[in-house]
């Protein structure tokens, strides 16, 4: 497993459950330029055209608040960071998202002069951390180049890297070529894989959201780096950032679509034999479906997927664009919701095709960093329940092997269909009445007064009824034992804890 | 093949409680060799060395044994040329051999009873390999197990130096509590004392005497503080009374998971008067003594015999004041002895007769000791039953380190119940021409093989034996990414031959 780490750089934060996962890269020396060969060095007129595209790559200051997910009825840390972007159109300055989320006020500064410009975020992608922003007053930087996007670097080819990274105020700019074009996971989400691409100039904290440039044109925004390497690092290519700018057309980001499936490879002689595939013939094996993602009911298991669009799928589900052996995912990468995809397949012997529509996938959500997400909560008499997420899993650490489970196959079991939330009981702050449950804390909360709980609206409802019962009968997965509150003293508990604890607000349950 | 992707982390098993860990350095020997209490005898001629070699058998690759290691310590000199030590001491042991004092004389010798769960094992001279046991018993005298002790009694821990010399450290019985000492989960009665002891050549499990007769073990020595742990006398005499027939069965359990009731609030709602203490029963094992008996789930125990149980589980007992209940289950009775409980449920008193048992065997063995795991080797594919031992290899936090799946099911046996004695994983795949493009296959659970449901290892190998009518032989597995997988039967009976001639001594144990 690779450590990402992203190119903010980063203000020292105060302990919040995003800051867990930035990891600033140790400053490595810059990428020497001295060993260029000769004909590198730059013409006047050359020299004269990067100083013009210098003026459109500015550095973004960025003054956050993230949420705290572990006493979350708290006021999140203040932090901050710079990072860079650049002039794509009029008043659109494209960027990293982890450059810019959950901040508060966001500052541009233009190469070379000293005036910050308040910015606002006109548009946000999480899942393939990209962002445009606009600035209040753009007549500063009328007539500045608008940076066009190009295409995928070829590999081997040679690109440069401009921004605004550590080891000084003013731009940077290193070299390197592309030295692998695959699928990884975008670590600002952790759960997204899109195209991306290696080079091995020197990309440092302070360079994400920075052009990577070939020829005058963008060819990708540096994003990521390598913890375990040095001069590995991560842009996101053209066609990831020509998707985003095809999304936002319509005014709003609609987010990536999945197919929803798991393959595997046709590799095994046996397997073939199995499903008279002859030695060289195409084809992956479906293996795992996501319940109701869009090719439920269209794929099953145990279909192999002879061809995507068109495009001729080889045995370890991968197909030939632009000359490069990728992931037949692609394919799909570059649709929209509501767009079909044509599948070629074999099914029990028979070859078919079908068509898959694609449609958004909400349930994947439970497994992504959320940004500027005001956590969910709700407290009752000292207990405080929160639905798990990614960032209440980072926040928290969880070791009850029930709430691991639940969390890990929440999606491939499809138990989303009967628990919209996972309510865990996430802290106890002590009172008379709750003295005794302590080793409760970190557990999924099954039932409440009988009735099973599917969401945290649902057991704060239970909790606070019009009429107060006997008791409060709360019951935990896997604990036989149940926690009672005596409904008598229920209130009082609620109240001395808030006052006690410095709970403003009992909860928060908005979406 | 390369070995390196059987990549499971290798630890030492099973035998991390083999405690007193070292008894070096406390060089201010304040305690030591001070005034022994008075004995009739020297307790040099009741005590012997027991020198053990043990290896464990390897996680990753079942027909392989681990690197052996040695052990030393010292055994009681029982009637009937017996010697008491610990489980921990000849656990998995290959080669056992008794010498004494001034070790002018040794002799091979096995084990004839042993209870991992209460750490005590009988050792006897191994006749198949020694006839001249009777030479070195003749200079040996038995020993006498004493009464049980009270706080406040002293006790004498015997080491030997290299040349023969006794050591004795004097130490009186601080405290009396229920101690788990070698079987994570098992908790026997225990005398707990405070002495500083020395390093000596023998310093793995030692005698506590107490005017010449045998009290205990000495199970565990914290160097930090102190602390001695030595098993209780009444825990011995049980052990050894039922070993005395040769039928070793092991102490009885109730099988019920319990909660205190402390908690106000819950015992309001459980309706358990002030005056009473008692412990909520949680979970009732399977074919437990408790489910027989008709215990249930809710049920609030609140007195065991004639001894009142308090709301920390707490009873007094008549020799050593304050102890927790699972001793009147486990150190003071036999199997099969009936024990009256009584109960409250739903606010009202009942009284439950039981007839405690020995646990039933559950699907993840609580142990293993002794025994080779059970494999298969097919094509490059390796079986193995899922076990602690397993699990353990995954490190000291395999709870969160091994796989989520595998974990689950500890908690959750009475799920993966119907139609399996045990679990049966893929724990790994040697990459062969038979499993090309499987080679990342791992730790999976496997439902049937060749429409065969797959109760055990040997019911695998059974199955393994019809491929269908293309030579194929079909794989379930639970919850796999692909859920299916094959085999060539003819591939893989060729690569089962080519593994043999690799060293691997045999295609399967079970």
């Amino acid at each position: 497993m690779h450590h990402f780490s992203r190119l903010k750089r980063q203000n020292p934060a105060p302990s919040s459950a995003i800051a867990a996962f930035i990891v600033s890269l140790v400053v490595s020396l810059p990428h020497t330029s001295s060993a260029a060969p000769e004909a590198n060095v730059p013409t006047p007129q050359q020299a004269a055209e990067s100083a013009n595209i210098y003026q459109s790559i500015v550095r973004i200051e960025a003054a956050t608040q993230t949420p705290n997910f572990s006493e979350p009825w708290k006021a999140g840390g203040f932090s901050g960071g710079t990072g860079t972007g650049f002039l794509i159109g009029p008043n659109l300055f494209l960027t990293n998202a982890h450059v810019v989320s959950n901040a508060q006020r966001l500052l541009i500064t233009i190469h070379g002069s000293p005036q910050k410009h308040p910015a606002k975020i006109l548009h946000i992608a999480h899942d393939c951390d990209l962002a445009l922003l606009q600035v209040d007053d753009f007549s500063y930087f009328e007539g500045l180049k608008h940076l066009a996007i190009g295409d995928v670097p070829k590999l081997e080819s040679q690109v440069r890297v401009i921004g605004y990274p550590v080891g000084g105020n003013r731009i940077s700019v290193t070299r390197g070529v592309v030295s692998r074009i695959d699928f990884s996971t975008y670590s600002h989400s952790l759960l997204d894989q899109h195209l991306s691409v290696q080079i091995d100039a020197a990309i440092n904290p302070g360079n994400s959201g920075g052009p990577v440039l070939q020829d005058g044109k963008v060819v990708g925004v540096a994003f990521q780096g390598l913890r375990s390497a040095d001069n590995t690092g991560y842009m996101i290519p053209p066609p990831v950032i020509n998707r985003f700018l095809t999304d936002i057309k319509d005014g709003t980001y609609d987010k990536y679509v999945d197919i929803g499936m798991n393959e595997f490879p046709m590799f095994n002689p046996a397997m073939r034999k199995k499903f008279g595939l002859a030695p060289n013939a195409p084809g992956v094996l479906v293996a795992r479906i996501i319940p109701e993602s869009p090719c439920d009911g269209v794929l099953e298991i145990n279909d192999i997927i002879t061809a995507i669009n068109g495009n001729t799928v080889d045995a370890a589900g991968k197909i030939l664009i632009d000359g490069e052996k990728i992931s037949m995912n692609e394919i799909v990468e570059r649709k929209f919701s509501g767009d079909s995809i044509e599948l070629s397949l074999i099914r029990g012997g028979q070859a078919m095709d079908k068509t898959c529509t694609l449609k958004p996938f909400p349930h994947a959500k439970i497994h992504t960093v959320q940004y500027e997400t005001k956590p969910r909560y709700t407290t009752f008499a000292g207990l405080v329940f929160q639905p798990l997420s990614r960032n209440l899993y980072a926040a928290q650490k969880f070791q009850n092997t029930r709430v691991r489970k639940l969390y890990a196959n929440y999606v491939r079991d499809a138990l989303f269909k009967e628990r919209e939330d996972l309510v865990i009981l996430t802290r106890i702050l002590n009172d008379p009445v709750n003295t005794y449950i302590g080793d409760f804390t970190g557990s999924v909360i099954e039932s409440i007064n009988g009735e099973k709980i599917s969401s945290l609206q649902q057991a704060h409802e239970l909790l606070h009824p019009e009429e107060t019962p006997d008791f409060f009968v709360i019951r935990c997965e896997g604990n036989q034992r149940p926690i009672v509150i005596p409904g008598d003293k229920a209130a009082t508990a609620s109240a001395r804890t808030e006052a006690r604890y410095g709970i403003s607000a009992p909860y928060y349950l908005e979406k | 093949m390369k070995s390196a992707l059987l990549s499971i982390p290798f630890c030492t098993l099973a035998l991390i409680a083999t405690s007193l860990t070292s008894c070096t350095e406390s060089q201010d020997s304040q305690t030591t060799s001070t005034s022994p209490t008075t004995s009739t005898q020297s307790p040099i001629s009741s005590v012997i060395r027991i020198n053990s070699t043990s290896q464990n058998w390897s996680p990753s690759q079942p027909w392989n044994k681990q690197a052996s290691s040695s052990r030393s310590a010292l055994g009681a000199v029982l009637s009937d040329q017996r010697i008491l030590t610990t489980a921990a001491m000849v656990t998995n042991a290959t080669y056992i051999e008794l010498e004494n004092a001034d070790s002018t004389h040794s002799i091979p010798a096995k084990v004839t009873a042993i209870d991992y769960e209460a750490n005590l094992a009988i050792l006897e001279a191994d006749e198949a390999t020694s006839d001249n046991a009777t030479d070195f018993f003749k200079d040996l005298q038995a020993m006498e197990i004493s009464k049980p002790l009270a706080i406040g009694d002293t006790l004498d821990i015997i080491q030997l130096e290299d040349s023969g010399m006794p050591l004795v450290t004097s130490s009186v019985i601080r405290t009396v509590d229920i101690i788990s000492s070698f079987s994570a989960g098992h908790y026997f009665l225990t005398y707990q004392s405070k002495a500083s002891m020395q390093s000596a050549s023998n310093s793995y499990s030692l005698p506590a005497i107490h005017q010449g007769k045998l009290t205990g073990l000495l199970t565990s020595y914290d160097k930090s503080d102190q602390i001695l742990d030595i098993t209780a006398p009444e825990i011995i005499s049980a052990f050894l009374k039922d070993a005395e027939d040769g039928q070793y069965e092991g102490f009885p359990s109730l099988g019920v998971a319990i909660h205190f009731t402390v908690d106000p609030g819950f015992r309001e709602w459980l309706k358990i008067p002030d005056e009473l203490g008692g412990l909520y029963v949680s979970k009732i094992a399977k074919g437990s003594a408790a489910e027989n008996a008709g215990i249930e789930e809710g049920d609030v125990i609140t007195k065991i015999g004639k001894y009142d149980i308090g709301r920390r589980g707490y009873y007094t007992d008549d020799n050593y004041g304050k102890l927790y209940w699972s001793h009147l289950i486990r150190g003071n009775q036999e199997n099969n002895s009936a024990l009256d409980l009584t109960i409250l449920r739903d606010g009202k008193e009942h009284v439950i007769n039981t007839t405690l048992t020995r646990p039933i065997e559950k699907l993840v063995p609580a142990n293993t000791y002794e025994q080779a795991p059970r494999y298969l080797v097919k094509g490059g594919f390796i079986f193995q039953e899922l076990t602690y031992s397993y699990l353990r290899a995954f490190g000291t936090d395999w709870e969160s380190k091994a796989p989520l799946d595998l974990v689950d099911i500890i908690a959750s046996q009475e799920d993966y119940q119907e139609g399996r004695n045990k679990i049966v994983l893929l724990t790994a795949t040697i990459p062969t021409p038979a499993t090309t493009g499987y080679e990342s296959l791992r730790n999976y659970i496997i439902t049937s093989v060749n429409g065969e449901t797959i109760a055990d290892i040997p019911s695998l190998i059974n199955a393994f034996k019809t491929p269908d009518q293309d030579g194929l032989h079909t794989i379930s597995i639970k919850d796999g990414t692909p859920e299916t997988i094959y085999l060539d039967a003819t591939t893989s009976d060729t690569v089962d031959q080519e593994l043999l001639k690799r060293g691997i001594p045999a295609l399967s144990h079970q």
